[in-house]
């Protein structure tokens, strides 16, 4: 498969301490196993890789993924809290239902709480956006770990 | 049984010379042994827990000397000090002295307050010692404005703002709070010359603990001048000398009462007493504080809010100098502790000393910038947590400043809080209060002395 990364995306992930293996990675896994959301135009994938869960914002055009961004979280995802409403036009690949709004439960170093995110209540599957893992996820792991470095 | 861990050097608390010590373990507990010649032998409790003792070690910074010394050639530590080629660690806090005078006179003080002479320097003398901060001191500085005590001057406003043209970035006033209690425009001056926070003498949450510490009840006063500092929005760190027959069994609620008044607290510092100044008695094992007894009284009197194990060294000083614990302040005015000795040594320990000195505020910058934008109103949320992280937090610190009966070169040399002289020099804050058992100084009163004038009987 071929991968086109834009000089603002490289930009964007060399401040986050990622690499465009890993994001390779997490879409060559999606596109291998439909395990990503999609709304037609746009897909969002995950994958752990070491401590971290890396996403994939990308979009598929021929048998070349465009990547729109990457981002990571260390912060392991639990289970969903609640699911509020639709995401409208989002659907699981892997199994065809409707992807919703809600929260679920992340933990980290002993501490759990809930962040906003798109989850599929029948598996069980959630995916924090960008602006959260970039955030609210970042500070709160940054609070944890400032004390050790 | 008794196990030898190691040599360094100490003070003679006779004649103040400079002789070999050992510290040993028996029955687990650290001590340090010394002998003089001419004046007998010292056996001092320093620790209790003889493997976190050691494992503390593995929490040691690679330090940074300073820049540039005063002192070229170091002959007999801790003799000549001033910093010389030999001090391990560069300055973090600098203390500077504005006047040995008081509006108190406390049984307990450091400073050995109200003495026999007057030292109140101008404002020439002090701009010398800021110069000497400015000269040898990389940038962030941090100048502690102590006494005596500070407020009495009139022109304590023009010292601070001359010490922020100078260069001095931050800017901490040492004070047992009688003149900002009263005075809220003094305290405003204050606040508007520049002052960033106030370390303020604050020995326990009830009166009979002040009577027997400063002789008076003073709980009413300190809380008027806290409701002062909250009004103007000054920060504060509370500052609790701490006795084991006089207010160890309200560590505890000292820290409910510090957690009660964040955001305007910023952390509570215990500080165990030391026997100098006015303490010239041979004080027994009984008389002290040690750090490790200090986190344990923590925790049994938080009833396991803070453990022991939640606070770490800063690794900045010796690691058996201090220690510290950062605690986010829930709703409920729970603490959610950030840390931890159970996730091992710091990653990095380079150039600490800077990090101390930039560490909190850019501990808050890095928050601040990665929560730019609007938060949830989930209050179980991460983003709730963080942002009440920005300005409902706590830490919970102690140092142990040594003694001339408890003191070794060990830790001198690695020390980062600093007296700036007179006469040019840094050194060591606790090594500059040391005396002997006759209260003769190794350094305060030689060095002030002569810029002070004689106070008629």
């Amino acid at each position: 498969m071929e991968f086109e990364f834009s000089d603002a995306v490289k930009e964007v992930l060399g401040s986050r301490g990622l690499k465009e293996d890993d994001i390779k990675a997490v879409i060559e896994y999606a596109e291998g196993s439909n395990d990503k959301i999609t709304n037609g135009e746009k897909n969002i994938a995950k994958k752990e890789i070491g401590d971290l869960t890396v996403y994939a914002d990308y979009s598929v055009d021929g048998g070349k993924a465009v990547v729109n961004s990457g981002y990571a979280h260390k912060m392991k995802i639990l289970d969903i809290v609640q699911d509020t409403s639709d995401a409208e036009g989002w659907t699981y690949a892997k199994n065809g239902a409707q992807v919703r709004k809600g929260h679920s439960n992340l933990t980290y170093m002993g501490a759990t709480r809930s962040g906003p995110c798109m989850c599929e209540p029948t598996s069980g599957e959630s995916w924090f956006e960008e602006y959260l893992a970039a955030s609210a996820l970042a500070a709160a792991e940054g609070l944890f770990e400032q004390k050790r470095a | 049984m008794s196990r030898k861990l190691g040599e360094t050097a100490a003070l003679c608390p006779k004649c103040l010379k400079t002789i070999p010590a050992e510290k040993i373990a028996e029955d687990d507990v650290v001590y340090i042994v010394k002998e003089c010649d001419e004046h007998g032998s010292w056996k001092v409790r320093i620790w209790e827990g003889v493997e976190e003792y050691l494992h503390l070690y593995d929490f040691a910074a690679v330090q940074k000397p300073p820049d540039k010394f005063m002192v070229e050639e170091m002959k007999d530590c801790p003799q000549d000090c001033g910093l010389c080629s030999e001090h391990k660690q560069h300055t973090c806090l600098n203390v500077v002295e504005v006047t040995n005078l008081c509006n108190m006179n406390c049984p307990i003080c450091f400073a050995r307050a109200n003495s026999d002479y007057r030292f109140h320097p101008d404002m020439d003398l002090i701009r010398k010692m800021l110069q000497t901060v400015v000269d040898y001191v990389p940038s962030p500085r941090c100048v502690q404005l102590s006494g005596g005590e500070p407020t009495i001057r009139d022109d304590l406003p023009d010292i601070v703002r001359l010490a922020k043209e100078m260069g001095i970035e931050h800017i901490e006033v040492n004070t047992n709070g009688l003149r900002i209690a009263k005075e809220k425009e003094y305290l405003k001056a204050l606040k508007e010359a520049g002052v960033d926070t106030f370390y303020f003498q604050f020995d326990g949450t009830r009166d009979e603990i002040y009577r027997q510490t400063r002789g008076r009840d003073l709980f009413e006063l300190k809380k008027q001048a806290l409701a002062n500092c909250a009004e103007l929005g000054m920060g504060v760190t509370l500052v609790a000398t701490v006795s084991p027959t006089i207010n160890l069994d309200n560590v505890g609620e000292m820290i409910r009462f510090a957690t009660e008044n964040v955001p305007t607290v910023k952390g509570i510092h215990f500080q165990p007493i030391f026997y100098v100044g006015r303490y010239p008695a041979d004080p027994s094992d009984e008389d002290r504080v040690t750090l490790s007894q200090l986190a344990k009284a923590i925790e049994e009197q938080t009833m396991g809010m803070l453990k022991a194990d939640n606070f770490i060294p800063t690794s900045c000083s010796n690691v058996h100098c201090d220690i510290k614990s950062l605690s986010v302040v829930l709703p409920d005015k729970s603490l959610f502790p950030m840390t931890t000795m159970a996730l091992g040594p710091p990653r990095s320990t380079d150039n600490i000393a800077e990090k101390t000195r930039t560490e909190v505020s850019q501990f808050w910058r890095f928050i601040e910038e990665t929560m730019d934008g609007p938060s949830e109103s989930d209050d179980n949320s991460w983003a709730a947590f963080v942002d009440r992280a920005k300005t409902h937090y706590l830490t919970v610190s102690s140092m142990a400043f040594q003694d001339v009966w408890s003191g070794e070169t060990e830790r001198w040399e690695r020390c980062c809080i600093h007296m700036v002289t007179p006469d040019g020099r840094l050194v060591p804050f606790c090594l500059f209060n040391v005396n002997n058992k006759d209260g003769e100084t190794l350094y305060r009163h030689q060095v002030f002395r002569p810029y002070g004038e004689k106070i008629k009987e």
